[in-house]
């Protein structure tokens, strides 16, 4: 029997990353079609109303002009179908500014860019629900039961007996995925047939949700989608425009292209809400937690719920016998939010964690040591025992590595220069969860070479999949990594679970991993030989001189997975530098220490939690985009004025996984990494802005005027 | 974008034949900030007229008494990098530096520079009132979201704000702007070249709608000494200044012979104050006396809901960079970041 295990684990360079940077990886725009004509969408610029009137016969004769698609002629269309937002042109409602009202379809881009702009649109505006700061005071009850209040004990009653509380508010703002691909499609017909290729998250969830709202069954819709530019949440549900793509194409009898402008990427495929967060913390003087409240308010669409769930960290952080989680939302004339990475773990984080550091530092407590005195043994929101959970190692590793011990706990005293500088520290933690997936393996040998191809409807947003499941092959095949071809991203392979919430290594994975158990199986039992060492499915292809096989496995979720409490969990320690004059920050150095399980691969692995860490410092610093509410539309519209950090903003970064063993939620030992990378950092680094000036800023992003 | 006429010119005779058809004809160098309002429908143009092919006005050239040349047509990156820049201007290559991105850098002319357009969030939503945009419709920001406008020389029809970083050093270092049109050359000084928005905030300065800037002269005198350039703003590289300063001191013996002080993203144009510069003339160049030339130049200031802020973080930024400028570690040529 040959060595074990010697892909995975390994810091093996991505496999198509040639294929990247050499611009041959296609995405959806990418791929050509005969004779493909091009739409362009608009918009409504009211936030509240009604379409009065659309005159769109200057368009319709502008050079090049195909169609003008409006709520007037595009067909009937299942608005329940699944996608997300509505906008799907079925009405003359508008319920937020930005809306899809048309489509104009051309011989070119450009053509049909300028005709959108001969459209004439008339409204009957009516007084929009668009100022969060005025609506905040009557947010009611969300509809969704899960989202009820949790209460555990009396955690009022108990905040009034603690002998140290803190009660603050923290509040975020509005932020938005921002892909380096916008959201694009081409949608080509074939008979009742429709291709769709289009970056999705989740391969069979936009084929079912495409096919319900376009009144097809799901095997009349492919959706071919084998690279994504990055989603962020924001191409797991699909949105109006996918399905919008395959509108234009069906009317016009020709391939469409549809891709979303940068500037259309604002309201056009939800966000991430405001929220404002009440965190109370009770506890002893020795800094036992006696009382945790987390009251979140924040609003959604008008016409649709969708909340992020603030409160999920605080109900499993710490152990205290008193807690209540709650939220209260408004619904807004904006677009509706939606899953955006770690929903409600990274802002839910930012307040919890800011809380706790708040908590030390009244306490005289270091804020690690305060963490570590209130780590539960068993989940404190049902008393399940934890499949695993390294949050002491976390932090006792990570403050090691990150030479904690130099930190001053009185905070203003480190100068250097005209800096102050300040270390903190946060906690956070994203559920280890897996789904369903099933997966081909196609076996081939020519003399004593054997290759293997792997298929399966799973998807990469840019992460590493194609990678991790070609080192899962290669170990389960007993065969190198480049004898490997992965095939995903097509709705005709076999159902997969989607990258979303972080299930995706985990579920691809073990789908993979057990189609290669199960054809070695079958390789073996086809065999009149017996053996005393199980031998390998490339052995067995070669002495059985075998020249194609293949097999699929139907892989489920773990059945026992119920009993257990399981998730990732990190602990983030940030250093950064305040000018002293003009309140400007730099994180000059950030150390995410991670406990998910098996890594599978180091090196994809650190991109994934550093690139976390980046949207976490974009987060913390920099990143807000403000609605106007007298117009409804946000001020804030380009790169130029919603700040994602650029290099400069980003110090050293290191990411350091904590060894950990944990076949429960998984069988490979997998617990995901595609979230948790990002929760805790804004809440670490707002610490350390703390540490370092004495001011602690409740209210992100921490631009130089909050500082002064 | 409109359809439009596109038109290669080879001399500065031709190319203002062609402005001075009317405002339909809109030159084109770099283009880093037409193309955007364009796109936007914030301009549009029957006919572009590409200055690039014309070959005079590219270059950086000493004048024989000892003033530098910088060409309209040359790249804001050249100007930048150009040896004499370097070693007599520093402040205008820092300042330079500050602005956009390198990529920007290498397409955006000198000429371009002073006439871009201000990046207020109104203007570039059609959508909204503006009076910049379309005059008489009203001011979108002054009761709108107005973190980033003006705090100096508003009007109560315009708030906002000129976001070019060179032309904070040009201010600073009394540039001249050559001009040519149908009457042949004539100069204007810097602090005369950009406009206030007063009761036509769709005129960002005084070049004629005939007329195009040939050449920036700086004097021989560069302060290559004692200078800083320091931009505040929300992200530390790519992102306009909330606050800017461009400082340049002339010391003997400790004290300050002259001093110039120029700020950006303050107001419709570069903002001096020749009170607090002359206030400073022959004193110690002391944190004492910057603070009270900070006051002299905010002394004017009138904030608005978003934007109060700027007012103290201006003052700290001119005390922080005139302490800088009398530092020598900081004073080498290149990009630094703002922080």
């Amino acid at each position: 029997m040959e060595e074990k295990n010697k892909s995975i684990g390994k810091a093996i360079t991505r496999i198509d990353g040639l294929l990247k940077v050499t611009g041959k990886a296609t995405y959806a725009t990418d791929y050509p079609a005969k004779n493909m004509a091009y739409a362009v969408l608009f918009k409504s610029t009211i936030a509240s109303g009604q379409i009065t009137a659309i005159d769109s016969a200057a368009a319709e004769k502008s050079p090049g002009v195909l169609k003008v698609i409006t709520h007037k002629n595009t067909p009937k269309l299942n608005i329940k179908g699944g996608l997300r937002g509505g906008a799907l042109l079925q009405g003359s409602e508008i319920h937020f500014y930005g809306q899809h009202i048309g489509i104009v379809v051309a011989e070119t881009f450009e053509q049909a860019t300028h005709a959108a702009r001969l459209v004439q649109v008339s409204y009957e505006e009516k007084a929009g629900k668009i100022d969060f700061d005025e609506l905040a005071k009557d947010a009611v009850k969300p509809k969704g039961q899960e989202l009820a209040d949790q209460i555990r004990g009396d955690a009022k009653k108990a905040l009034g007996e603690a002998a140290v509380k803190v009660e603050e508010t923290y509040e975020t703002p509005i932020e938005h995925h921002h892909p380096m691909e916008p959201h694009s499609t081409i949608a080509v017909w074939e008979g009742e047939n429709v291709i769709l290729y289009n970056g999705s998250q989740i391969i069979n969830g936009a084929q079912s949700s495409a096919a319900a709202t376009l009144n097809l069954k799901p095997e009349n819709v492919r959706i071919v989608s084998p690279y994504i530019g990055g989603g962020f949440g924001s191409k797991g549900g699909q949105w109006a425009n996918l399905v919008l793509t395959a509108v234009a194409a069906k009317v016009t009898g020709r391939p469409v292209k549809l891709a979303l402008t940068r500037q259309q990427m604002f309201n056009s495929v939800g966000l991430r809400q405001r929220n404002i967060q009440k965190v109370s913390l009770g506890a002893t003087k020795e800094g036992k937690l006696i009382s945790i409240s987390h009251e979140t308010t924040t609003h959604s669409a008008i016409d649709s719920e969708y909340i992020e769930p603030c409160g999920d960290c605080t109900k499993i952080m710490y152990d205290a016998p008193n807690s209540l989680i709650s939220y209260r939302v408004v619904p807004m004339n904006v677009i509706l939010p939606t899953y955006t990475r770690g929903p409600g773990k990274s802002t839910g984080s930012f307040a919890l964690e800011s809380a706790m550091d708040e908590l030390a530092h009244k306490l005289g407590i270091d804020p690690i040591e305060l963490r570590i005195k209130n780590e539960p043994e068993k989940d404190p929101s049902n008393g399940k025992p934890w499949s695993s959970r390294k949050t002491v190692q976390c932090l006792q590793e990570g403050a090691k590595a990150f030479g904690w011990e130099k930190r001053n706990a009185i905070p203003g005293q480190t100068k250097a220069g005209n800096y102050l500088i300040g270390y903190g520290v946060a906690c956070g933690t994203y559920p280890a969860r897996q789904r369903d997936s099933s997966a081909i393996i196609k076996l081939k040998r020519s003399g004593s070479q054997v290759t293997a191809t792997i298929e399966l409807a799973a998807s990469d947003l840019g992460t590493g999949t194609n990678t991790i499941l070609a080192q899962v092959a290669a170990d389960g095949l007993d065969l190198p990594i480049g004898n490997i071809t992965v095939n995903i991203g097509d709705s005709d392979l076999p159902p997969a679970a989607g990258s979303v919430g972080s299930v995706g290594a985990a579920s691809f994975a073990n789908a993979v991993n057990d189609a290669c158990i199960k054809i070695t199986n079958e390789l073996i039992a086809k065999s009149d030989k017996q053996f005393f060492v199980r031998p390998t499915a490339r052995q067995m292809m070669i002495s059985e001189q075998t020249l194609d096989f293949q097999t699929r496995a139907d892989a489920k979720a773990p059945s026992n997975t119920d009993q257990y409490s399981t998730h990732s969990f990190n602990a983030n320690f940030a250093e950064v530098k305040v000018n002293i004059a003009t309140g400007m920050v730099k994180v000059t150095r950030f150390l995410a220490a991670t406990g998910a399980g098996k890594i599978l691969n180091p090196k994809t692995a650190r991109s994934q939690i550093i690139g976390g860490n980046i949207w976490g410092i974009g987060m913390a610093l920099s990143e807000e985009s403000i609605i106007d509410p007298r117009y409804g539309n946000f001020a804030t519209r380009s790169f130029g004025d919603y700040h994602v950090p650029s290099n400069l903003d980003v110090g050293k970064l290191d990411a350091m996984f904590i060894n950990e063993e944990d076949f429960i939620p998984n069988k490979l030992g997998i617990k995901g990494i595609g979230e948790v990378g990002i929760v805790g950092v804004a809440a670490a680094i707002a610490n350390a802005v703390f540490n370092a000036t004495g001011k602690r800023i409740r209210s992100l992003p921490i631009t130089p005027d909050k500082l002064l | 974008m409109n359809d439009f006429n596109y038109t290669r010119v080879y001399s500065m005779d031709e190319a203002l034949a062609n402005v001075s058809l009317g405002k339909g004809h809109r030159v084109i160098a770099g283009g880093t900030n037409l193309i955007d309002l364009m796109k936007y429908f914030i301009t549009t143009a029957d006919e572009l007229v590409d200055i690039n092919p014309i070959s005079e006005h590219q270059t950086i050239e000493e004048l024989p008494d000892g003033r530098l040349r910088l060409g309209a047509f040359a790249t804001n990156a050249d100007t930048a990098y150009h040896p004499l820049v370097e070693s007599r201007y520093p402040l205008l290559n820092r300042a330079i530096l500050a602005g956009a991105s390198a990529q920007i850098r290498n397409m955006a002319t000198n000429g371009g520079n002073l006439l871009q357009r201000t990046r207020c969030y109104y203007f570039y939503d059609i959508n909204t009132p503006c009076n910049k945009r379309e005059p008489g419709t009203g001011c979108s920001a002054i009761n709108g979201y107005n973190r980033t406008m003006a705090i100096m020389g508003t009007s109560e029809h315009c708030i906002a704000v000129f976001p070019s970083d060179m032309c904070v050093a040009l201010a600073a270092l009394d540039a001249v702007v050559n001009i040519v049109g149908p009457e042949g050359t004539r100069q204007l000084p810097f602090a005369d070249f950009h406009r206030l928005p007063g009761n036509t905030p769709h005129i960002d300065n005084n070049l004629m709608d005939n007329e195009l800037i040939s050449s920036i002269d700086l004097p021989e005198k560069g302060f290559s000494s004692s200078y800083s350039y320091l931009k505040l703003r929300d992200r530390n590289s790519y992102a306009f200044a909330l606050v800017s300063v461009a400082t340049a001191l002339d010391l003997e013996h400790g004290l300050i012979k002259e001093a110039r002080i120029a700020l950006g993203g303050l107001a419709h144009k570069p903002w001096r104050v020749q009170e607090a510069e002359d206030f400073l003339k022959g004193k110690q160049a002391s944190k004492t006396n910057f603070e009270a030339a900070a006051d002299l130049i905010l002394q004017g200031a009138k904030s608005f809901e978003f934007n109060a802020f700027k007012i103290e973080l201006a003052k700290r930024a001119i005390v922080r960079n005139c302490m800088m400028a009398l530092d020598p570690d900081t004073q080498q040529p290149g990009a630094q970041p703002s922080l």
